[in-house]
């Protein structure tokens, strides 16, 4: 199946602002974001923290609808889904 | 009640939201939190449309770098206090109206008590340290408050109806990290604008709050985008509030 992910802000700068992904039937949430983490190690780090847990400072969409962080294990994706992943920003 | 200069200043959005709603902004007093990127534009566009009592509070003074995005302050005002250079330029294009300067820095301690008496906060801060407590001051006290942040080409903002609707710390549970932003100044233009019209909505009660939803904007793309956000019913801020534990308004 293939998902879309859009990157908004200083993930949009490290991943570009869309790209395609084939995953396997069944995957979830938790193994994309851990997919595009093992692409480089600045995805890995703007994404989970030392210990590899997501950061809770990114906010995750699917299909434009927040994903708590126990959605991000349980939630299946599905072929036409879109991530958008957005890391907020904090000036003024 | 309105002067006739008022009535002559006001005659176009009269049109739009009636006498009545003119009075309501003049009687309203607005927390504006900051005095940089975004508390420039959205208390010049709050001050223009007739806002009787503005509260300008920021602790820093005026540096040359401010001077790509901070449009109230100019050349000469570098090293002067930001909400005494915000005020003047206020009040010379509105002499109208009341602009209290506050030149503190805002903390968990002091936040309740200086939001205390208004009648909505706009957060025009640059730390997620010190909006979570804006926010909580905001929720103990039962004021919209009306967020926003930027950086780069990129900002958000949203609607916060304390007891209504998601928060801050819903929205955006652990603050970012800290860095120095690069920043273009149509950015917090345009993200201070939006935060100064979603506050002219919620005074004269005109049309839908942006309330449980993030207005993204990405400026390279020049898109918006919105993301739905529920509210949290473990959220440490606003989790524990009675009239807020996430049950439909009753009609
Ligand atoms: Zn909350």
């Amino acid at each position: 199946m293939r998902v879309q992910v859009k990157a908004f802000a200083g993930f949009r700068e490290i991943l570009g602002p869309d790209i395609a992904l084939e995953l396997p039937e069944g995957s979830t949430l938790t193994g994309l974001l851990e997919g595009l983490g093992r692409r480089s190690p600045g995805i890995q780090k703007a994404l989970f923290d030392d210990q590899g847990t997501p950061l809770k400072s990114v906010i995750i969409m699917v299909n434009k609808k927040r994903q708590t962080r126990a959605e991000f294990v349980s939630r299946e994706l599905h072929d036409g889904d879109e991530v958008a992943i957005y890391p907020p920003v904090a000036g003024g | 009640m309105l002067t006739d200069s008022e009535r002559e200043r006001y005659s176009r959005q009269i049109l739009l939201f009636g006498e009545e709603g003119q009075e309501r902004l003049k009687s309203s007093k607005v927390f504006i939190a900051g005095a940089g990127g975004l508390g420039c534009p959205a208390a010049a566009y709050l001050a223009a449309a007739g806002v009787g009592h503005l509260v300008i509070a920021d602790c820093d003074s005026v540096d040359r770098t401010n001077l790509n995005r901070q449009i109230l302050h100019y050349e000469s005002d570098i090293g002067r206090p930001k909400v005494v250079s915000a005020r003047e330029k206020l009040l010379s294009m509105n002499p109208d109206i009341r602009v209290e300067p506050l030149a503190v820095i805002i903390s968990d301690n002091n936040a309740s008590t200086l939001v205390s008496g208004c009648d909505l906060v706009v957060d025009a801060l640059d730390t997620f340290t010190d909006r979570y407590a804006l926010n909580r001051a905001a929720i103990r006290n039962r004021i919209p408050y009306i967020h926003g942040a930027v950086s780069g080409f990129d900002g958000h903002m949203a609607t916060i109806i304390p007891g209504e609707t998601a928060c801050l710390e819903c929205m955006v549970p652990e603050a970012p990290p800290r860095s120095v932003f690069p920043v273009v100044g149509t950015t917090p233009g345009l993200i201070g604008v939006l935060q100064a019209h979603e506050a002219i909505k919620q005074i004269t009660g005109q049309g839908e709050p942006l309330t449980n939803q993030l207005v993204l904007w990405d400026g390279k793309a020049s898109q918006f985008t919105m993301i739905r956000v529920e509210r949290d019913p473990d959220c440490p801020a606003c989790g524990g509030d009675s009239r807020a534990s996430g049950r439909r308004r009753e009609i």
